[in-house]
This record gives C-alpha cells, structure tokens and sequence, in this order.
C-alpha cells in the first residue's frame, strides 16, 4: 500500500483517491482527509457554530466518504461538490436537532485570530496554494454579490432554511426571494466563470 | 405548476426544499430536460459556497480518532473474508481423505499427514499475517496517542447493563491526564440513524464523543476530556440519535465505576 505521503505528492486527483478509497485503501482517503478537512471544518462549525459539535460532523463525514466511496459517480459531480453536500447535510441535522440559531462566525480576517487559523501541515505547499486561490476566487465572486443576494442564499445553504422561513426572517416578499436567490446564483456563476475557479 | 417549479430551480439547486417541493420540481425537470443544464449551472455555482468560509485547522485528535475507526473497520472486513477460504479448506482436506481411503488405507495415512502439516503450515502463516496486520494498527494508534507515562497508566474494566450484558471493555487512561482509550466489544451494530455516546460522568454526565462498533461489536475511541480522566467517577454508553444528545436519552448500555 502506497504512504500517504506518496499519495499527496504524486498530485493524484479527487476521482483517484476516492476510487482508491473504494477498494479499501486508507492512506487515500487519509489524502483526501488532509486535502480537504480545513474546508469541511469551516463549513461544519459555520453551520452547528459550536467547535467541539463541528469536530464531530467533520469526522462523520470522512468516515461516510470511507464507507460509501464506492458509490461516489463522477460524471454526477465534482469530488468536492459530493462531500461538501455530505458534511453540510449532517452539520444541518446537528444544527437543527439543537435547533438554536448558529452562532455566526465572521469570515476573512476577524476569523482568523478567532479560531486561531494554521496552514495544515499535513497538506503539501501546491495544495495549500491551491486551497488558498480557490477560498480567494470564491470570497471575490461573493463579494461582486449584494448584501441582500448574500444573504439569501447564505441562509438557504449554510442553514437549509426554505424560501418560507428567509421570507419570514428577512421581512421580504416570497417574490423577492425567489429573484434574489436566481440573481445571486447566476452572478456567482458568472464571477467564478471569469476568474477560471475549478471547484 | 411550471411557473411555480420554476420559481424553486435555485432553491433546488440549494438543495432548500421541502421533500414536496423537491418531488415537484423533479417532476418538472423529466418533462423538461433542457431545464436540468441550467439547473446543473446553479448547482456548480452553489457547491462553490463551502470555500467562501475562511478554512479551519481541524484538532489532531479528529483525525487520530477517524483513522482509528478506520482501521478498526479494516480488521473487520480482512476477518470477514478470511472465513470462507477456511471453509473451503476444510472441504478439501475431507474429499482428498475420503478418495484416497478407497485406494489404500496405508496411503491415505500418509496423505492426511500430509495435508494437515501443509494445512497448519497454512494456518500459521495465515495467523503470522494477521498477527502482524494488527500489531500494525496498534501500533499506528498509539503512535497517534497523546504521550502518557507507562507507570502511571491504569486500565479499568467496563461492564454491559442489563441491556447489554455481554458488552464489556475496557478504558486504558492516566488518571492524571485528559486524555484515554476506550476499547469496547459485544455491542450490536445498531440501525441507521442511531449512535452509541460514551458520556463521563462526575456531577452530571459529560459527553465524551460518539462510538462506532464493526459488524463484530468491537469499538475503539480515543476520549479527550477538559477535565483530567481520573476526576470522573463513572463511564457510561448510550444509545442516542445519530449525531449524538447534549445529555442521556437513550438505552444505557455500559456502565461501570472508574
């Protein structure tokens, strides 16, 4: 079996260490674990906002990828598209069996001298400058949005919150939400189209 | 209706529907093939969110525990497939007896000697690879373990309830330090949607993580604590909803003193 070392800096793609992780090999899913734990981490404690709980779904997660990797199909969607979707499902569950509203975490520097933000060490130098340009191209297109495009699909889907429930949070028309959700979506395509992000 | 299932793609693409509107607007896009691309576009769009949440260095300790589990799966799964060749073997060796009894009995002494040195021969071999495939595992666990000082680690032993009593196991800790190893085996693997949570308990009971089982109701965790190990009084595993309870819900299934 192949160390995880030589897994990272052989550059295999997603799609060959799931695939890897299929037939049982371990140092491939613990490659895509150092890959992308970071963001999954992120992402979880955006969503259930408490560390400890965040921790948990973040291993849940992986341990889900280690034991359905089998059925993971490329031509349905990217690697990345695939597992955030598992994480953020079940950091929704945690988030609404606690059923608090999540603690809101700020994003960009703030963030970072709060949760205390260091490179991972186990991800080699390409893929944290990798990590590092997509999290950029994708704040940079969030940010060609408008705060009330932000906010409409952020509460859809960092909180699985239905048009119903953002309407009712936000004081707006259920028509508002619907276009501004389609606008918001449509930009962001278009800002990550101009900026070559692949996901 | 297709006004209305049109005004759901990006919630679709979201994936913030409710069961009902995620039915319509499937409905929808099989009459409506050409709708599925734009659908595909907003879906990419939307998968790109994860990455706009500034990154977070995950505890070491998550990664330990997953790897752990992993392994553990391992071992089951290598247990799993070595039973058949067993069985096959044990077949051989009786057809090879019986057909070569009907040609001589001297012969077929021999040969059934012959066969059962090779087959133990097998069998050690068989047993030498699995003696080293775990001692691997351990040995790449404690690697992950926090440092502890053999002197003062204690192993305390764990006892099923009457729920569960041919659960048992044992926690591995310095009573000093906050961090343990919880080794447990005999609990049934339970339905979807269901976990099993070890709690610490002093004054009140302290969540002290999930536990997974293999398909041999063997289970390892490796509990780190705010509070040192040996401040507790007790350990306890319940059987909660997946994801875990702030506090015991569900069937008591270990319970001993520390």
């Amino acid at each position: 079996m192949r160390s995880n070392d030589e897994l990272t800096s052989s550059r295999l793609s997603d799609e060959v260490l799931v695939a890897q992780a299929a037939r049982g090999n371990n140092a491939a899913l613990e490659a895509l674990y150092d890959r992308y734990a970071s963001t999954v981490l992120g992402l979880t404690l955006k969503i259930v906002g408490d560390r400890a709980a965040a921790e948990d779904v973040l291993q849940e997660t992986f341990w889900r990828v280690w034991k359905s990797a089998d059925t993971y199909q490329p031509q349905r969607g990217s690697f990345t598209s695939w597992l955030f979707r598992i994480a953020r499902n079940l950091a929704i569950d945690v988030y609404r069996r606690r059923n608090t509203r999540p603690q809101v975490i700020p994003d960009g520097d703030d963030a970072a001298s709060v949760l205390e933000q260091t490179p991972d060490p186990n991800m080699d130098v390409a893929e944290q400058t990798q990590s590092a340009i997509k999290h950029k191209q994708v704040r940079s297109a969030m940010s060609s949005l408008s705060s009330v495009q932000k906010q409409v699909i952020e509460m859809a889907y960092f909180y699985g919150m239905t048009r119903q429930e953002i309407a009712e949070a936000t004081g707006e028309a259920l028509g508002t939400i619907h276009t501004r959700a389609r606008l918001a979506l449509q930009k962001l395509k278009e800002e990550l189209e101009r900026q070559k992000f692949e996901g | 209706m297709d006004n209305h299932a049109e005004e759901l793609l990006p919630f679709y693409a979201l994936d913030a529907l409710t069961e009902e509107e995620r039915e319509l607007v499937e409905a929808y896009l099989a009459k409506h093939p050409e709708a599925r691309a734009q659908v595909d576009e907003m879906r990419r769009a939307g998968s790109a969110l994860p990455q706009s949440v500034s990154p977070v260095e995950p505890a070491p300790r998550t990664k330990a525990a997953l790897m752990a589990r992993i392994a553990a799966d391992e071992r089951a799964r290598s247990s799993a497939q070595s039973q058949p060749s067993r069985r096959v073997n044990r077949y051989e060796s009786f057809f090879r007896s019986f057909s070569l009894a009907a040609a001589a009995l001297a012969i077929v002494w021999v040969v059934v000697l012959n066969v059962q040195v090779v087959r133990l021969r097998s069998e050690i071999a068989k047993l030498n690879s699995a003696f080293a495939a775990q001692s691997n595992s351990l040995n790449q666990i404690i690697q992950k373990l926090p440092q502890t000082t053999p002197s003062t680690t204690i192993t305390v032993s764990l006892k099923g309830t009457k729920v569960e009593p041919n659960a048992q196991g044992q926690l591995i800790a310095d009573p000093g330090s906050q961090s343990a190893v919880l080794v447990v085996t005999g609990l049934p693997p339970l339905e979807p949607g269901k976990t099993y949570q070890v709690w610490l308990i002093a004054n009140a009971p302290v969540s002290a993580g999930l536990l997974t089982v293999d398909a041999n109701g063997q289970g390892v965790l490796i509990i780190t604590s705010q509070e040192a190990i040996g401040s507790f009084k007790s350990l306890g595993i319940s059987v909660e909803p997946q994801g875990g309870s702030p506090q015991p819900t569900g069937d008591i299934v270990v319970l001993s003193d520390l």
